[in-house]
């Protein structure tokens, strides 16, 4: 109870209170009230590429507690931890060629699939944030199948620029320095 | 709220009782002054976002509201009051204990979600007071929002004690006093939906994330050592949008007007990085 | 669809059936000094079944509006960090996307996308151009890759207070503006 009262209290203390003057049996005036409310036009909230919210759908009554969905740590925890994992491991990959000079094409391309991994994830969580699935269940498979299919795709076009052309890192050096 | 009793008892008695003009109170001493100089009014404009489901299909609009500060509360709530009393009975919001602890009032007060019974208004500016409802959420009147969804996830994380075992001697639970500072910040919560309504990730997704509040009750239960369902409890938020969908955004920690850390509350789900699990 | 100004009694928190309340009589207040509590002319309330309540609940939920929130919430360094981290991120894994896609496309549509070729094509542009391709492109990658350390550091427990959110913020910030200047001129 007592951080209740000090975090509310902390906030509220900021300024000294001030108390109002209100004379005890002064004769109230309501003519100082001009009662004038201004009526303007709202401006509803952009919709931007965020999908419209659609109308309110309770499912069940208020006391029926919202569903528990199956678990399953693939989906939660182990994902959670993997996605980590690349992302640390992202950050000695990106800085090791540049930092060190001389490249191996196969740390070149640990890098290149890593940063494809990566892209993967985030591109997933985007789908999976803005398009949700209970309400657009046919626009998030078909958005998360064009992801899975051109990712593969510059999965295969990675492996041809690795071995028809320089390499990643070779190549942003070059063109950085031209 | 006594003022406006007074002035209404007064309206009533005004037509058969000459009204006084000036008045001095008990403790005032005579001086040479005729009667104490009026306080220049202090004009502060509110503008308040209206929606009447009596004509639904008038789109919500923002109305434009005056007070005079000096003879006003400090708080949000008190204008609100005022306003519904004196100025525009149909004005529509939520309140009820007036001192940050029930978490009614619950609103969007110049851009952040706060209490309205705790939040000052602004005399040092001149700018109007904006007042919204809580963000993302659909608009039962005015001001007030349904938050029925906020209350089935809060009941689908099981908010109570749930033992496996009888406690050692039959009596109660025990805890000691280390493991009952666990629950210092996260037993404070009052529901009021702040830091959920706050956070973007919960208004694309108010169906299937459970959002801050309820993920912050959730590790209060999973952090208490009373409880012995740890692992179901962990086991409910396995999946990809209970919990997941948390991006450390921190708009709640933030906003919340009890100054609670739902965004560190969610981290310490995590056995990785919990100081306790 | 509520002209009539019949009051239905749609009781969210009920669980058993609504009973019917008083039919347009009114109600004295005990104390004299409050006005009387009456009922309005036109208006009386009905019996409903708990299925009859929830059906009119359920029509009235389809007509309320969304509460605004993008155009009306505070701007913060909390999430506007947040939403440039994700559009940084999508931006440059978007590019890559579209070079490898391109990439594998090119002996088709003829395209030349070599390392060598984009390496000349760059060159040749005059210097205030290149510093400011580098400077566009450094500027996502600094940001997304500083933040993105932010963002472990948080997955470790650390800085999860409004202080260390603002704080690394503002070095991320930073640390930004100087490796983008940095990338920039090298």
């Amino acid at each position: 109870m007592a951080s209740a009262f000090r975090t509310s209290a902390l906030r509220t203390a900021a300024s000294a209170f001030k108390t109002c003057a209100r004379p005890a049996l002064a004769a109230p005036k309501i003519a100082f009230l001009k009662p004038q409310p201004r009526i303007a036009a709202f401006h509803t909230s952009k919709s931007l590429s965020i999908l419209p919210p659609g109308r309110q759908v309770i499912e069940g009554t208020i006391n029926d507690a919202a569903p528990v969905p199956e678990s399953n740590p693939s989906h939660g925890s182990y994902h959670w931890t993997f996605e980590r994992l690349v992302s640390v491991g992202l950050i000695p990959l990106t800085i090791a060629p540049f930092a060190l000079g001389s490249v191996s094409p196969v740390t070149d391309a640990v890098l290149g699939a890593a940063v494809v991994i990566h892209s993967y994830i985030g591109f997933e969580s985007s789908i999976i944030d803005y398009i949700p699935g209970r309400k657009h269940p046919t626009a998030k498979k078909v958005f998360m199948w064009i992801l899975k299919g051109s990712t593969v795709l510059v999965l295969v076009g990675l492996y041809e620029f690795e071995t028809n052309d320089v390499g990643i890192t070779e190549a942003v050096k070059r063109v950085w320095k031209a | 709220m006594s003022a406006s009793i007074l002035s209404r008892t007064a309206l009533r008695a005004s037509s058969s009782v000459v009204r006084p003009t000036a008045v001095r109170t008990l403790a005032s001493v005579a001086t040479s002054q005729s009667a104490p100089a009026e306080k220049k009014a202090n004009i502060k404009k509110f503008e308040i976002y209206r929606w009447n489901p009596d004509t639904p299909e008038k789109k919500p609009f923002m109305q434009t509201y005056e007070l005079d500060l000096n003879q006003t509360g400090p708080m949000v709530l008190d204008a609100l009051i005022r306003l519904k009393n004196e100025v525009d009975p149909t004005l529509t919001f939520r309140r009820s204990c007036r001192e940050g602890i029930c978490g009614s009032c619950a609103m969007n007060i110049q851009g952040s979600n706060t209490l309205a019974c705790l939040c000052r208004i602004d005399t040092s500016s001149s700018a109007p007071v904006k007042i919204y409802p809580l963000p993302h959420t659909y608009i039962v009147k005015d001001l007030v929002p349904d938050l029925t969804q906020f209350y089935k996830q809060y009941k689908s994380i099981k908010p109570y004690l749930q033992r496996k075992t009888a406690t050692e001697d039959g009596k109660e639970n025990r805890q000691s006093i280390a493991d009952r500072k666990k629950l210092d910040g996260l037993y404070e919560c009052i529901l009021c939906a702040c830091c959920a309504t706050s956070c973007p990730s919960y208004w694309w997704n108010s169906s299937d994330y459970l959002g801050p509040a309820v993920l912050l009750q959730s590790y209060r239960w999973i952090a208490d050592s009373r409880d012995e369902f740890k692992a179901e409890r962990k086991m409910a938020l396995e999946n990809e949008m209970s919990l997941y969908r948390c991006h450390t955004i921190m708009n709640c920690a933030k906003t919340c007007p009890k100054g609670l850390n739902p965004g560190q509350a969610i981290a310490n789900v995590n056995p990785l990085t919990s100081p306790y699990l | 669809m509520f002209s009539n100004t019949t009051f239905r009694t749609a009781s969210r928190l009920s669980s058993r059936q609504v009973s019917p309340l008083l039919k347009s009589t009114s109600v004295r207040a005990t104390s004299s000094s409050f006005p009387a509590q009456t009922r309005s002319a036109g208006t009386t309330s009905e019996n409903v079944t708990q299925d009859q309540a929830h059906s009119i609940l359920a029509a009235q939920r389809k007509l309320r509006p969304i509460s605004p929130h993008l155009s009306i919430y505070q701007p913060q360094l909390t999430w506007y960090l947040s939403i440039l981290n994700r559009i940084t991120g999508v931006a440059l894994s978007g590019g890559i996307y579209v070079f490898a896609l391109a990439y594998l496309a090119a002996p088709t549509f003829g395209l030349h996308l070599e390392s060598a070729t984009i390496a000349a094509a760059f060159g040749s542009l005059p210097v205030a151009a290149k510093v400011g391709i580098k400077a566009a492109v450094a500027l996502p990658f600094t940001f997304h890759s500083w933040n993105g350390i932010r963002h472990l550091l948080w997955d470790t427990g650390k800085a999860l207070d409004i202080k260390g959110v603002y704080r690394t913020g503002y070095v991320v910030l930073g640390l930004t503006t100087l490796s983008t200047v940095y990338l920039a001129f090298m």
